[in-house]
């Protein structure tokens, strides 16, 4: 027993000065930087603006708004000096608890489309999303199928042909909200009620897996971020999951009227930066034209700015469409009212 | 004055651990939303149906699948039986969540399982032979293949402790093998099996990975939507005390009945059970119902998160991958021996007290076992942004905090083994040795310890896998540039890239193994005998 407590003291030393190099070394120029993103390729960015700048970056990954707790527990004390989250909505609420500072720059500001900048200039967008709907073209005729709205989606001719994945996904809560916004909240809570119906199975699965009930049979018609049939498409999910995305055809929803549905990626300076003028130095770095060709190569978003084309891949997918030119914090005020009545609507 | 010295660390560790909790109670004091009559009218009756059916389905499956195979395993001889003895342990290593992954790139339509058996058979590509399993029966199966190992290790010590004496009575009065098991064994082992079901009903509860990807919204699931999709951070906290009270509940449930009853053992002989050899059929039958769980919550998810993994460039196994299992298993190791030690002081004061309200403290405890990592990790953030206005050095944010969350999280798995071990030993032997002039702290230093040899390995290596499968606490709690395996798994399986996934879910796997490993060369032959 006495060895066993010996053997473990050791343990405890050796692991200890295992961990050592974790802690913070205060010497060097740094930008510290709470993301929910959580790509391979978003690291190598890091990496790139360590080589171009001598800045170190620190970096967390995880669900944004639990991150954006921990900015709010750690107060004044926030190490962090940028935010970065994957939903328009999030971006709006860190803003209006006044998490935020202004980002100072005319770069910024001349390079970009000003839906994607934040009121005062509190946060940006880094690159855009679109949710799409794909099909099987056997069940649907192709030329109408490019005049689809998301309000046709309630009416019977979908019967049973629906997937979509949990209403407790951000991405569908977010489209809901924008729903709410342009036809108002009697009128989404009526179009839920037959949208809802029209279900071919519980929702299950996340975007991918509603590609694959679409190539598979399991359903006729899906709604599903753009990015992941791009990823579908690449290959590097395996053979089964490029041919399942083949499969399927691709419709931009409202190309008649308002255009689809866009949310962003997106970033801002907190309010209790110590690394003001680093953060800013990342912030316009993740708007070279390098860079955001390196994003849209890798995660398959679109690009931010206008110079940068999409990748071929997400090219293929089509050219006839319109942006929903909502102004992306509407997602976050309306986000509350799209999860009640997804709830009374029984969206599982 | 020396009951106040030797009862204050008792209480100091009750104060510091259940403040992340109080920091949640306290969301009660604060105004009810109206958000709390929507979620009323419609979703909250079904998280509470659908956590109730998970709750009995897994706590029945882990019964079955724990208890029968410690029963065989403690008194059957029998072939493959060292082997099965340290391999039914295996499935703790997996996480439900990767487990639950696995389950459905198999039995989906398109999975594995139903590709296998439409090339095999030659069926056409749209027959799908396996049912799906995104459902609560799926959900009952995961848990209950990845969680019967709590219950079939605390069985499994408390059958081998319990004195061939009374077996020997049990079988002279007539009763056969199977009777006596049901009127003897079992009663005896009760406390530790509903201790370990406790456990695993509080893993259950607040799990939110594998819910989460079978679409049953429970009363978790329903936490963190209230939270993050209806913005209402108020409310969430308001529905984890409730669930945490709902834990409370059942810990004074369990209390209460077994108030009055001793368990420790008495026999001065505890002469050592000797195993029955089985022949033929009961032999088969034996390695059958040892086959079953490892097989179903080891290989079969094992193998498929191989296959995914051919399909990866292993690129992912370079100097990254050795570090990311550096990181979890050093955490793992400081967090337990913590814990570890902690727990034992406690459970030596409950002793020498003989108090009841003392041990109802340490129940209290553990409680934190059944609080969702996220909004755990959510107390600790506030418990160390006051500690840090204190102290003036900032501790948010470092391991620090990390190794605290884990502590107070996974304090109850400790306990359960720690106050076990000593339930098993003897009052009499500190009577004895207290007669004999042995001042307290010898009589733990020389008798309690060396007896406790089995729980200490038991309890370390419990914790250590929790620590290293362990998610969103260290998700939001860990400082800067530092991932362990279950971060790097969840980076990717959150996106349901599972080919990419199942590199780091093998790490987990591998990184559970290695305690496992080596407790067994620590216990030693004769302990798993």
């Amino acid at each position: 027993m006495i060895s066993i407590i010996k053997f473990m003291k050791n343990l405890l030393l050796i692991f200890f000065i295992l961990l050592l190099p974790y802690q913070d070394s205060f010497s060097q120029e740094e930008v510290n930087i709470y993301t929910s993103r959580h790509y391979d390729s978003d690291i190598k960015i890091y990496e790139e603006f360590e080589n171009r700048t001598g800045i170190k970056v620190n970096y967390i990954t995880g669900k944004g708004n639990a991150l954006f707790e921990r900015i709010k527990s750690e107060g004044k004390n926030c190490p962090a000096d940028i935010f970065i989250t994957v939903d328009a909505g999030n971006l709006w609420k860190v803003e209006k608890e006044g998490y935020f500072q202004k980002i100072k720059s005319d770069k910024i500001a001349k390079l970009l489309d000003k839906r994607f900048i934040g009121p005062d200039a509190k946060w940006i967008g880094i690159a855009k999303r679109f949710r799409v709907i794909v099909y099987n073209s056997d069940k649907f005729d192709k030329n109408k199928m490019q005049n689809i709205s998301y309000e046709d989606l309630a009416s019977n001719d979908f019967k049973n042909k629906i997937a979509i994945r949990s209403s407790s996904n951000i991405y569908n809560q977010s489209l809901i909200a924008s729903l709410i916004y342009h036809n108002g909240e009697s009128k989404t809570k009526e179009w839920l009620k037959g949208f809802v119906s029209n279900f071919s199975r519980k929702p299950q699965g996340n975007d991918r897996a509603q590609v694959m009930a679409v190539a598979y049979g399991e359903a006729d018609l899906a709604i599903v971020n753009h990015y992941y049939l791009g990823i579908m498409l690449s290959g590097k999910s395996g053979e089964k999951q490029k041919n399942a995305a083949e499969k399927v055809s691709v419709a931009f929803p409202n190309t008649s009227n308002r255009g689809v549905h866009v949310n962003i990626s997106g970033a801002g300076i907190l309010k209790n930066s110590k690394n003001y003028n680093n953060a800013l130095k990342y912030i316009e770095f993740l708007l070279e034209k390098d860079i955001q060709k390196h994003i849209v190569l890798n995660t398959y978003e679109y690009p931010i700015i206008d110079k940068v084309e999409p990748s071929p891949v997400i090219k293929g997918l089509g050219s006839k469409y319109k942006e929903d030119k909502l102004k992306v914090k509407e997602l976050g005020i309306n986000n509350p009212k799209a999860v009640r009545l997804m709830d009374v609507a029984g969206w599982k | 004055m020396r009951n106040f010295f030797s009862l204050s660390p008792i209480f100091i560790v009750a104060i510091i651990f259940s403040l992340p909790a109080i920091f949640i109670f306290l969301s009660l004091a604060q105004d009810f939303s109206s958000n709390w009559v929507h979620l009323v009218d419609t979703v909250l009756p079904e998280y509470l149906l659908n956590s109730l059916k998970l709750f009995i389905g897994v706590s029945i499956g882990v019964f079955i699948l724990g208890v029968s195979t410690a029963w065989i395993i403690s008194t059957c001889e029998f072939r493959g039986k060292k082997f099965f003895s340290w391999a039914l342990i295996l499935p703790f290593a997996i996480p439900p969540y990767i487990m639950s992954y696995a389950f459905t790139g198999l039995f989906d339509s398109y999975g594995t399982a139903n590709d296998l058996a439409r090339f095999i058979f030659q069926l056409d590509p749209e027959t799908v032979l396996f049912p799906s399993v995104r459902n609560i029966t799926g959900a009952i199966i995961v848990f209950s293949f990845t969680l019967y190992p709590y219950v079939f290790l605390i069985s499994q010590t408390s059958f081998l402790n319990q004195s061939r004496d009374i077996f020997d009575v049990s079988r002279t009065l007539g009763l056969s093998r199977f009777k006596t098991f049901f009127k003897v064994a079992l009663p005896i082992a009760r406390p530790s099996i509903v201790a370990a079901l406790m456990l695993v009903a509080m893993e259950v509860l607040s799990d939110f990975g594998a819910v989460e990807h079978f679409a049953i919204p429970t009363f978790t699931s329903g936490i963190f939507r209230t939270w993050f999709g209806l913005n209402d951070l108020t409310t969430a906290k308001q529905l984890a005390s409730i669930l945490f009270m709902i834990f409370l509940f059942l810990i004074l449930i369990e209390k209460y009945s077994r108030r009055k009853i001793l368990y420790t053992s008495n026999s001065t002989s505890n002469r050592e059970l000797v195993p029955t050899p089985l022949k033929g059929y009961k032999e088969f039958f034996a390695i059958i119902i040892c086959s079953l769980p490892i097989f179903i919550g080891f290989f079969i998810p094992f193998l498929q998160l191989i296959y995914w993994t051919i399909f990866y460039e292993t690129s992912f196994f370079s100097s990254g991958f050795i570090s990311l299992i550096t990181n979890s298993l050093s955490l793992a190791a400081i967090s337990s021996i913590i814990c570890l030690s902690i727990a034992t002081i406690i459970n030596y004061i409950i002793r020498i007290e003989k108090n009841n309200f003392l041990s109802f403290i340490n129940k209290i405890i553990t409680s934190g076992y059944g609080i969702p990592g996220i909004v755990l990790a959510l107390g600790v953030l506030n418990f160390f942004l006051i500690l840090d206005n204190i102290s003036n050095i900032i501790l948010t944010g470092s391991l620090i905090g990390l190794i605290f969350a884990y502590c107070v999280k996974f304090y109850a798995v400790t306990n359960s083994s720690i106050s076990s071990g000593f339930k098993k030993i003897s009052i009499n032997l500190d009577n004895v040795a207290s007669s004999l002039g042995s001042p307290n702290r010898r009589i733990l230093k020389s008798i309690h310890l060396p007896l406790l040899k089995s729980s200490f390995l038991i309890g370390t290596l419990v914790f250590m896998i929790e620590v290293i499968k362990e998610l969103p606490a260290t998700l939001i709690l860990r400082p800067f540039n530092f991932n362990t395996l279950s971060v790097s798994a969840y980076n990717y399986a959150s996106d349901e890239r599972m080919i990419e996934a199942a590199a780091p879910s093998i790490g987990i796997v591998i990184a559970c193994l290695i305690p496992i490993i080596i407790l067994i060369k620590l216990i030693g032959k004769d302990e798993i005998e």
